[in-house]
């Protein structure tokens, strides 16, 4: 091996270094603004379990009086624990850059060697502390009150999980691009736009139970196939690899299509000076 | 040359600093300073012209030359919900210095505050809050250190800390600075050389009191006000 081969790849290794400790500065960033603003928990505690809660109570009352308390009871709080992924993975990566633009901090990052990359891995790193208090709180939350056991599902759901968390933060780069467009006022897509997707993804029903026309909107969406595989499991018909299949591949063609999105939407905002927005 | 909205913000800047020396960018609200740092910085693309930074072509380069330029400006607030010690952490970490707490404690004594290192950002005040910037753009030991109105909120003594702070990093380190600052006699002070713009293209570009005497007047106060009074005249109309 010769010395600018040995040099090369230890220049290498020094930028992989340097790269993983701005990974690991912006995780951390992220975690004392959470240990210092106790409202913040919100997301992660008191939403969470809202949300078991009123779909957990809303399942035994379907389940009294219709008498499907097996599938309805389980639509719903297996919906509530595997939304919360979408939801966690989301919140986290969208609130991420809007704290920066929120503290102003945005063009103190810019002018740094940060590259674009490394700063979505930070917050993506933080985001998976989150997600595991998220959806720890559902899932505790669901066997406590309801005595429904997550794990029932079985291993066979962590693929299911794996395509959800990759949505989440598809929606998250989308909303990060519009913000970076539009500004901060177009920050209320980071909560709404999950309120647009909740109903169309079929989370807590078939996607039948949908009007007509908007059927063919949620046969579109990677959540529904994932949602279908997710209730699979429940009823214990084993993991639906084709759906889990289209989810996956939608999942794949939306996150190219993100990608693509926030860098444009980031070239427009140095062309434009959008950065006088947070300066 | 940059427009916003068909607004011509920058026309032509034709710019060089050397290594090691100090530059003052002034002109008045509108001239085009920010927007000529924010293309430098590689924050705000030019829509023609290039911009060479420590070496490195903007963009391709960016992140590579970012590392070796340090950039503060007093209109900043500290990251909120972080302590100083956190927040220039941070920061250490993002420009890959090596030793960062060892820096940080260096970088602190230089501008006097080493007791505002467990102050949260948010009980600082606005004067502290920009030393504490100009602190996080020296951590690395920068060849150019950017500053946009950096002594702006201070009082004449932390004025006079920061002035002989950025020299002692000059001198010591050869970094070069590139200042904006509406303060005239803090630029005669600190800097050896001064460029005027006006409606976004350099006017003047030379020793402070070379400039001055070109306009024929006595001091840099004095060719701001006559550029800022030319600002107000519609653009293109002879001086």
């Amino acid at each position: 091996m010769s010395a600018a081969t040995v040099a090369g790849a230890g220049a290498r290794l020094r930028d992989a270094a340097d790269s993983w400790r701005r990974v690991r500065a912006i995780a951390r960033r992220h975690a004392y603004v959470l240990r210092r603003s106790p409202h913040r928990l919100f997301d992660v505690t008191i939403w969470p379990l809202v949300d078991v809660l009123l779909f957990g109570s809303l399942g035994v009352f379907v389940a009294h009086h219709g008498g499907t308390k097996s599938i309805a009871f389980a639509y719903l709080l297996s919906g509530i624990v595997l939304w919360h992924v979408v939801y966690q993975s989301q919140i986290a990566l969208s609130t991420g850059l809007l704290e920066e633009t929120w503290s102003r901090n945005l063009l103190n990052l810019m002018v740094t060697p940060m590259s674009e990359l490394e700063y979505v891995l930070g917050v993506v790193l933080f985001g998976m502390v989150k997600l595991a208090m998220g959806v720890g709180v559902v899932v505790l939350t669901a066997l406590a009150f309801y005595a429904f056991n997550a794990s029932s599902m079985g291993w066979e759901v962590l693929p299911v999980a794996a395509v959800l968390l990759t949505v989440g933060w598809v929606i998250a780069l989308f909303v990060i691009g519009i913000v970076l467009r539009f500004g901060s006022g177009a920050e209320a897509l980071a909560w709404g736009i999950l309120f647009i997707v909740l109903p169309l993804s079929g989370v807590f029903y078939p996607v039948q139970a949908l009007p007509g026309v908007l059927r063919p909107i949620a046969l579109a969406l990677p959540t529904t196939h994932a949602f279908v595989a997710g209730r699979a499991l429940l009823v214990h018909r084993g993991l639906e690899w084709g759906q889990l299949g289209i989810a996956a591949a939608c999942t794949l063609v939306l996150l190219v299509a993100s990608v693509v999105f926030v860098v444009a939407m980031l070239s427009l905002f140095r062309r434009r000076g959008y950065i006088t927005r947070y300066s | 040359m940059k427009q916003f909205r068909g607004h011509r913000a920058v026309a032509g800047v034709d710019l060089e600093v050397r290594a090691g020396e100090r530059v003052a960018l002034l002109g008045p609200n509108g001239a085009g300073k920010t927007t000529t740092l924010f293309m430098l910085l590689g924050v705000v693309t030019p829509d023609a012209g290039t911009v060479d930074l420590v070496g490195q072509r903007l963009p391709k380069g960016r992140n590579r030359a970012l590392a070796k330029v340090g950039f503060a400006a007093g209109y900043l607030p500290l990251a909120e919900r972080l302590r100083v010690r956190e927040f220039l952490r941070m920061y250490a970490d993002l420009y890959g210095v090596r030793d960062p707490d060892a820096a940080i404690g260096r970088a602190l004594e230089r501008f006097g505050i080493p007791h505002l290192a467990p102050v949260l950002g948010t009980e600082l005040s606005s004067g502290q809050r920009t030393l504490v910037g100009i602190v996080k753009a020296t951590l690395h030991r920068p060849q150019l250190l950017v500053l946009d109105e950096p002594t702006a909120s201070l009082d004449p003594e932390v004025a006079l800390r920061v002035r002989l702070g950025l020299m002692e990093l000059s001198q010591a380190d050869g970094t070069a600075l590139l200042v904006t600052s509406h303060d005239m006699a803090e630029v005669q002070r600190l800097c050896e050389r001064v460029v005027f713009l006006s409606h976004g293209v350099v006017v003047a570009d030379g020793p402070p009191a070379e400039v001055s005497a070109r306009f024929g007047r006595t001091g840099l106060e004095d060719v701001f006000l006559h550029l800022a009074e030319r600002q107000r005249e519609p653009e293109g109309r002879p001086s």
